[in-house]
């Protein structure tokens, strides 16, 4: 039961990471110019899945909140910086993607694109930071609190967090690759390509700064795992490299997906059976399975979610469905 | 400062400001859902032109509702790490399913509603609002369901400190809920229908084109706030029962509220248990609004032949009552929420002690810097909601036709 909601909590989490990770990345892309039509294309081919992809994110804390309660409170509170700061990123994305459009004069609209950009990076920068802050172990204490917030300023943290927005822009290029009409898309794709081995290398100093950290080595209790899924990363990003010279962008943005995905799995696998491990005493490392609600309220959601589940992910899929292909003229255009 | 209070000061400032917007989303949504309904039933366009340009109000005031929500969300986990320690068992329910229920499928349906005018078939383009009005309203009552909780916990045992869900029937039939859920939607549409009689008074003021568009919203508007306001007062006063049983210190100092101070200064020690003047200042107010804005019914009377209109007057009189259900709204959620203090989960767990170990200067930091944004959102959003409110129903981008097609109409696969 445990398992299942732990699994669960990834999955919306990744998803997330998935699908507004293309929010954040054509976001970041807003900054390469383009000029205001440029922008507004690039805005138009989000368009219609924008506002259910950052539901992924609240849906994930609700679950975080409801399966585990003592998980939310000390995750959020113990890594406040990040989570404080990736929220504020959030929270300019949402208002800067869907206000921009609303005043006419194109200085205002610019203005506001900005504001989309610096939200991209925040957000990128903290759910990066955050997933590495669990991967190398926070100070909890036996009263149960984590203290203070200087454990997030580490090396790790830093490279994690960078590798995080390398990895969000080529997944941006990617889908403007797939969606934008035919003539932009190549211009779209050759820059998708060039992003490649910048997140490649950001994932690989990410990795090596990983590896070389005594708390990273500490709190991973499944080395094997943790060796693995960085290099099935490396590969994910090789493999978008090849579809977008192959031109199937299709396929690249499973791949650049796979690879937003994957750093949710490896925390989730390599720091099993625990979710916080702590840095300043072994007794106070938190597991799933303390994590987790107790029994009545585990059931309760899963008789909840169990039919529910099935209708999300349709409504999810008619939605992609349904505005499915490349955007041309007659693509409605509101953002 | 300490912490407490900086964090007390913080959702706030969140939850005002998460208030003012969803209570005219709430209420726009289910007028939306009238015209663009009346619009598919007829095939009449002015029904269509109502559906867009209030469509076009509704969604930009929407992006607020979303932005300070997810802030309030994650808030609980940020400054109120207590709170999922002692009572997430019980309080993190309602609150995941409305996230799975609810806004999920929301903003999901919003998406689509907002891209497929032309795209989808006109059916199909109502059931979406129909989805996000249906879900808008289970947002509210599963939060009022988590709300009611911190009320008046029930169906819970305490093992080890720690509060664990035994009977989740209980949360349904809490006595705070019914009363409160019926209080806060009529309340919605009273917000909803207020805007929209005043947004049009202005436009019929002023003479601006599409006289006719904006004396149909007048009525509807005007009716809607009307048949609200009688709700928002039989709901409201009929809480004083239930909230007086359940919460006797909330609005005195009567026998029971003495007898259940004593009880909680032997179980949790001496304190403070009355709650702060504040709350019941706060009620006093909204009250004498709420009976003010009782008199909408008077002005019913003058829709016959548009007396409302012609005398011009009346439309003034709407007009500058828009901040009040406003007011009345923060006033009513100060009441409820500054009336339970200091307790978090009333006769439960005490504020002092949900608030997160966080440092001074952290959650310091952290007020400043998400009111400053938020209050800034709030405002820029005010003031494209007005220009876009004034600047009248002639071509709004929402629902706009796209340019006619130059492109093959099959798209190509994605993944081939």
């Amino acid at each position: 039961m445990d398992l299942a909601w732990y699994a669960l909590l990834g999955l919306f989490f990744g998803a997330y990471l998935v699908l507004a990770g293309y929010d954040y990345g054509v976001g970041l892309l807003l900054a390469r110019g383009g000029g205001p039509a440029g922008r507004r294309a690039a805005l138009t081919a989000l368009g219609p899945f924008f506002l259910g992809n950052e539901v992924w994110l609240v849906a994930a804390v609700g679950i975080l909140f409801g399966a585990f309660p003592v998980l939310e409170g000390e995750l959020l509170s113990g890594c406040y910086p990040a989570v404080a700061g990736a929220l504020a990123g959030v929270v300019l994305v949402t208002a800067g993607v869907q206000l921009r459009s609303r005043p006419t004069d194109e200085r205002i609209r610019e203005r506001w694109d900005r504001v989309v950009v610096v939200g991209s990076v925040l957000a990128a920068l903290g759910w990066g930071v955050l997933l590495a802050t669990l991967l190398q172990g926070v100070p909890r204490h036996a009263d149960g609190h984590v203290a203070g917030v200087s454990h997030l300023v580490t090396p790790f943290a830093a490279t994690a967090g960078l590798a995080m927005v390398a990895l969000v822009a080529v997944h941006g290029a990617t889908f403007l690759t797939l969606r934008l009409p035919a003539a932009d898309a190549a211009v779209v794709g050759r820059s998708a390509r060039r992003l490649v081995p910048v997140a490649l290398i950001a994932v690989a100093v990410a990795t090596v700064v990983g590896v070389l950290s005594d708390r990273v080595r500490d709190a991973v209790q499944r080395p094997a795992v943790a060796v693995l899924l960085p290099v099935l990363l490396a590969a994910a990003l090789f493999a978008a490299r090849t579809a977008l010279a192959r031109r199937r962008p299709g396929w690249a943005l499973v791949a650049t997906g796979a690879a937003l995905a994957l750093p949710v799995a490896l925390v989730g696998a390599a720091l099993w059976p625990y979710v916080l491990v702590s840095t300043t005493d072994s007794g106070a490392s938190l597991t799933v399975a303390d994590a987790a609600a107790s029994a009545p309220t585990l059931r309760l959601l899963g008789w909840v979610a169990l039919p529910l589940l099935p209708a999300l992910l349709g409504f999810q899929a008619m939605c992609w469905w349904v505005f499915r292909g490349r955007t041309d003229g007659r693509a409605p255009v509101y953002w | 400062m300490d912490t407490l209070l900086l964090a007390r000061l913080q959702f706030a400032t969140t939850t005002s400001i998460h208030f003012l917007f969803v209570v005219v989303t709430l209420g726009l949504v289910t007028l939306l859902v009238v015209m663009q309904t009346a619009w598919v039933l007829t095939g009449n366009p002015a029904w269509e032109r109502l559906t867009r340009y209030w469509g076009q109000l509704y969604v930009i005031n929407y992006v607020l509702g979303i932005a300070t929500g997810i802030v309030m969300e994650f808030q609980f986990g940020l400054n109120w790490s207590g709170l999922s320690r002692y009572v997430g068992n019980v309080f993190g329910a309602p609150l995941a399913i409305e996230t799975l229920v609810a806004f999920f499928l929301e903003s999901t349906f919003l998406g689509m509603w907002i891209f497929g005018w032309h795209r989808l078939g006109k059916g199909v383009h109502l059931a979406l609002l129909w989805g996000v009005a249906i879900t808008a309203y289970a947002s509210a009552f599963w939060i009022m369901v988590a709300n009611s909780w911190l009320q008046h916990p029930v169906g819970y045992e305490v093992r080890d400190g720690i509060a664990h869900l035994t009977d989740f029937g209980a949360l349904l039939s809490n006595p705070s809920l019914g009363m409160a859920f019926g209080h806060v939607v009529s309340a919605a549409l009273l917000v909803g229908g207020m805007l929209m009689a005043a947004v049009s008074a202005w436009h019929l003021i002023r003479r601006t084109p599409d006289f006719a568009l904006f004396r149909t919203s007048l009525r509807i508007g005007l009716v809607t706030a009307a048949l609200a306001i009688t709700l928002v007062q039989g709901f409201g006063f009929a809480q004083f029962g239930p909230v007086g049983e359940v919460q006797p210190t909330k609005f005195g100092q009567g026998p029971e509220a003495q007898a259940l101070i004593t009880e909680w200064t032997t179980r949790f020690g001496p304190g403070d248990y009355t709650p702060p003047v504040l709350a019941s200042v706060g009620l006093g107010f909204m009250i004498l609004i709420g009976l003010t804005l009782g008199c909408v019914w008077l002005l019913l009377p003058l829709l016959f032949r548009d007396w409302i209109i012609r005398l011009r007057f009346p439309l003034w009189l709407v007009l500058l009552a828009l901040p009040l259900p406003f007011v009345a709204v923060i006033l009513g959620w100060i009441a409820r929420e500054v009336g339970r203090q200091p307790w978090v989960a009333y006769g439960l767990l005490p504020t002092e002690q949900a608030v997160s170990p966080v440092g001074a200067p952290v959650m310091l930091a952290s007020l400043i810097g998400f009111s400053l944004l938020l209050g800034t959102l709030a405002v820029t959003n005010w003031v494209l909601l007005a220009r876009h409110a004034t600047r009248g129903a002639v071509d709004p981008p929402l629902g706009r036709p796209p340019a006619p097609p130059n492109e093959p109409a099959q798209p190509e696969p994605a993944l081939a």
